[in-house]
């Protein structure tokens, strides 16, 4: 059973968040090979790609084509595996840090942790090689008319680890766990979700409070798409931290904590493969977090693991210039960078702001991170190859130009009404921020360089960890602060970061009683709130396009927060590994996104011969 | 006897309390708020943060929130993680202690295995080749930190010879002794290389001063061969500074693992100390400091009663 067929992501949708861990859009397209599920969503909200996907490769075909991909992209893309597939063996996988729990709507969950759940759990929706998203539990998804109340029907025959059947009541009986939890809990919040009925034996009605064109793309992640057992959950929550039930292609074997996670076959497992034999093909996988960088290569590289995965670029360069492993690279949305604390001065001045961001020479502060070559510069919460990359944006975002910086703060430092309160011709003091890493150290220390060579402006370099770091972004202690933004979701699913960051300022706007907690740069601007409230209430691509478009353009002109490169990630194997990049939509239907974000799907991996 | 066990108790408690005050207090005045971390980035309304700040009593007031914990402590129980919910702090340490202790200990062994021979052996030497040489390798041994012998060690056994798992550990109620001691080997050798050198500068000079006392010139007057003269009479003597030091280091590396925890991945009281606090896991890391202190002033009562039996003269005063 050789199969292989390339394709190549083309487009991708979409989705972002603030300080997400990293993720990552690739670009190819679809094949379509298989036995397609006669299942596409009909689901609405941005799930259309920008352009068709491109042609079709042939069938055997070694080697993606070339095409697409934006100028220095090293993604890879979605491939059928290359090698006959075969049952058994039991892998070993590193991760970069242990999940917190093994509960969605619980624990938080980030890239490591995906790769552990998402082998336990099904989620409702799953994204396709082009990015766009389509059913997995679910067979189908459709809106009425306004998009506040949401039809899906589950696929037949699912049953849990614990031999319960999946059927709409189950879904409908989540909701209550999903409102209490502590992660989902927000989600729900988000998402406007205020009510889920069953209605049919496989039937499920999702009620919104309000227009939500994009719905569906919160059934894709851990918090409200990742399907529990609600009546184990209910009866033993902690219990089910490390003792999860879900529908997924592995059982739960044994957690030690910090140590090692794992999973072995579940032998009633749903899905197949397009030939019809059932998944998953490993009898067994051991997670285990080994946070220090270099140990963890080092382990790929001796064997003591089978595959890693890392969203640090220096790391990647290493793989890279080892040679021996498969490399599997991905750079999606997720953008480092910072953001200015608007409330405060001198970054309550668009001249500071923007003068310092055309001061920021992107080469080299991605060369100090080690990303050279690695890593796309930004320009917008978006990769180029994600469908909401606007070419306009990017050329309208502020570049390198010292004469350009220089003459801006310089007007703010020698504007009489200056808002810091210093005398005219005095220095503005800047207190950069960063988490104690190295390489972000040493991209503080370009900018510092620059900022400093003016001659108007003080800079002090700060580091705190990482939670120090995150709080004082949250209490407003902040000044220019590192940071991250978006991630490959839709960008619905981050409305609230354009909302209102005080009451002060929602009630001027008259916006009473909506204030984010997450709206980090302090940050607002009525339009880009209607734009976004706007896009989540059509379905039209277009519009939803120009709404964050605008958005995008809002913030290259007023500069709320400046970027450095995008986020690349890695999953690194051991060559002897096949399909980490080829999984299928159900029963051997489409290729699905890929590993992106390091989310390594191990449902159809195997051990070549 | 009793009335010194009653004293070591007394100040044991006395010095528990003390503890559980400094670190609540300092834990509490740590930046970085606990909702926070337990919500990550993810989606939230102040609504529930508040929410959650009740539920974990985080708006009581400092006071009462020590005194509540305090209560529960002397009962036994220590809470539970705020970041892994429903997770007790005391059966991670039960959990995690077996396998620090483990490093600890045989870091402890490996470093006095070669420690005393080769610093009886610079005593003895003095001012020769081998006191040199073996000085300048506790010399060398003492300024390279242990993370880099970590890194060197997994470079040579792993990546190029591949005879030693590279991280994790394999937990001997698991995978057997020979796992185990296979993933222990490296990190407590990277822990054991400035013990030894320690060590052995430490029995070195006091064997100096041992070896110039008069019974040794009485030893030697009566015949008796060096060896004897030297593990018989003198090693005895110049232990009691070691078993100190042997009692300081032991307690300091059950809490001081962390940096060889975390690049070999062993799921060690350090390890998780270093995630406690970085996202503020309030009780995790109360609960953690207080059994390190605990087994500190556990530990070194014990070499204090071990001095009686090493040094006869300081039962009898």
């Amino acid at each position: 059973m050789t199969r292989r067929r390339t394709s190549r992501l083309l487009a991708l949708p979409l989705a972002f968040g603030l300080l997400a861990a990293a993720c990552g859009g690739s670009d190819g397209d679809s094949d379509g090979g298989g036995d397609t599920t006669p299942v596409a969503t009909e689901a609405s909200g941005g799930e259309e790609p920008a352009e068709e996907p491109a042609e079709e490769p042939a069938e055997n075909e070694d080697i993606a084509e070339a095409g697409t991909e934006a100028e220095g992209d090293v993604d890879t893309e979605a491939a059928e595996a290359i090698s006959a597939v075969s049952y058994g063996g039991d892998i070993a996988v590193g991760l970069e840090a242990e999940a917190v729990g093994l509960r969605p709507w619980e624990d938080t969950c980030s890239s490591p942790c995906y790769n552990i759940i998402g082998t336990i759990y099904d989620k409702l929706m799953e994204k396709d090689s082009n990015g766009q998203l389509q059913p997995w539990l679910a067979e189908s998804i459709s809106s009425n008319e306004d998009f506040t109340s949401w039809t899906m029907t589950l696929r037949p025959g699912v049953t849990f680890h614990n031999g319960v059947e999946l059927t709409a009541q189950t879904i409908a009986d989540m909701f209550p766990v999903q409102q209490a939890g502590t992660v989902s809990a927000g989600v729900v919040a988000a998402s406007g979700l205020v009510g889920v009925e069953a209605t049919g034996d496989l039937e499920v009605t999702y009620t919104l409070g309000a227009a939500n064109s994009a719905f569906p793309a919160y059934l894709e992640r851990a918090a409200l798409g990742m399907v529990f057992e609600p009546a184990a959950a209910v009866a033993d929550p902690d219990s089910y931290s490390t003792a999860p039930i879900g529908t997924g292609p592995f059982v739960i074997d044994s957690r030690d904590l910090d140590n090692e996670t794992k999973v072995v076959r579940n032998e009633n497992y749903w899905n197949s493969d397009a030939e019809g034999n059932q998944l998953p093909y490993l009898d067994s996988i051991a997670f285990r977090p080994i946070p220090d960088e270099g140990t963890r290569l080092d382990a790929v590289l001796s064997g003591t693991v089978d595959a890693m995965q890392s969203l640090r670029q220096g790391t990647i360069r290493d793989a890279r210039a080892d040679g021996s492993l498969s490399l599997f690279e991905f750079q999606g949305n997720n953008v480092g960078g910072g953001m200015f604390n608007v409330l405060k001065a001198p970054f309550d001045d668009v001249r500071v702001r923007k003068g310092l961001t055309h001061l920021n020479s992107q080469p080299n502060v991605i060369e100090a991170l080690g990303g050279t070559g690695i890593s796309l510069p930004g320009s917008q919460w978006f990769s180029p190859d994600s469908v909401w990359y606007s070419e306009k944006v990017a050329a309208a975002w502020p570049k390198f130009d010292f004469e350009g910086g220089v003459a801006l703060v310089s007007e703010y430092v020698n504007d009489p009404e200056r808002s810091d309160g210093k005398a005219v011709g005095e220095k503005i003091d800047v207190e950069l921020s960063c988490p104690p890493d190295p390489t972000l150290i040493a991209a503080m220390q370009v900018i510092e360089q620059v900022w400093s060579q003016t001659e108007l402006v003080n800079v002090e370099l700060t580091q705190f960890d990482q939670q120090t770091h995150i709080n004082r972004a949250i209490t407003d202690e902040h000044n220019a602060h590192c940071w991250r933004f978006s991630d490959d979701n839709d960008p619905a699913t981050y409305t609230s970061a354009f909302a209102p960051p005080t009451a002060e300022i929602a009630a001027e706007n008259g916006l009473d009683g909506i204030v984010s907690p997450v709206n980090f740069p302090n940050y607002f601007s009525a339009a880009n709130f209607g734009a976004a409230a706007g896009a989540v209430a059509t379905d039209d691509f277009d519009e939803r396009f120009a709404a964050y478009e605008s958005i995008m353009l809002d913030f290259a002109e007023n500069v709320p927060l400046w970027y450095s490169g995008h986020t690349a990630t890695m999953i690194a194997a051991d060559p002897k590994l096949d399909g980490i990049v080829g999984w299928h939509l159900p029963q051997g239907g489409d290729l699905g996104i890929g590993q992106q974000a390091a989310e390594g799907r191990w449902l159809e991996v195997f051990i070549t011969s | 006897m009793a009335l010194m066990l009653f004293a070591r108790l007394a100040r044991l408690a006395a010095t528990l309390f003390a503890v559980t005050l400094i670190t609540f207090s300092m834990v509490s005045l740590l930046p970085g708020d606990p909702v926070d971390a337990i919500l990550g980035q993810t989606e939230r309304t102040p609504e529930i943060e508040e929410e959650l700040r009740t539920e974990l009593k985080l708006d009581e007031p400092f006071v009462q929130r020590y005194l509540n914990w305090l209560g529960d402590a002397v009962q036994g129980d220590l809470g539970e993680s705020y970041i892994n919910r429903g997770q007790t702090v005391t059966g991670e340490i039960k959990n995690r202690v077996p396998v620090t202790g483990q490093l600890a200990l045989m870091a402890i062994m490996m470093a006095v295995a070669v420690a005393v021979p080769v610093g009886i052996l610079g005593a003895y030497r003095q001012g020769k080749w081998q006191d040199t040489t073996t000085s300048a390798a506790a010399q060398v041994a003492l300024s390279v930190p242990n993370f880099i012998t970590g890194i060197f060690l997994i470079y040579v056994f792993s990546v190029r010879l591949g005879w030693l798992p590279a991280s994790n550990w394999n937990r001997i109620t698991n995978k057997g002794l020979v796992e185990n001691l296979k993933t222990a080997i490296m990190p407590a050798t990277a822990l054991a290389l400035t013990q030894m050198a320690i060590f052995s500068r430490l029995v070195r000079s006091d064997m100096i001063g041992t070896l110039q006392q008069d019974f040794i010139l009485a030893a030697r007057a009566k015949g008796l061969s060096n060896r004897f003269i030297l593990f018989r009479h003198a090693l005895r003597p110049s232990s009691l500074s070691l078993a100190t030091i042997i009692g300081i280091n032991f307690g300091a590396l059950l809490g001081g693992t962390v940096v060889i925890e975390t690049l070999f991945a062993v799921p060690g009281l350090g390890f998780r100390l270093i995630n406690a606090i970085n996202s503020r896991d309030i009780l995790m890391i109360q609960g953690i400091t207080v059994f390190v202190a605990a087994a500190y002033v556990i530990i070194n009562a014990l070499v204090d009663i071990l001095y009686t039996f090493i040094d006869p003269r300081i039962r009898k005063s």
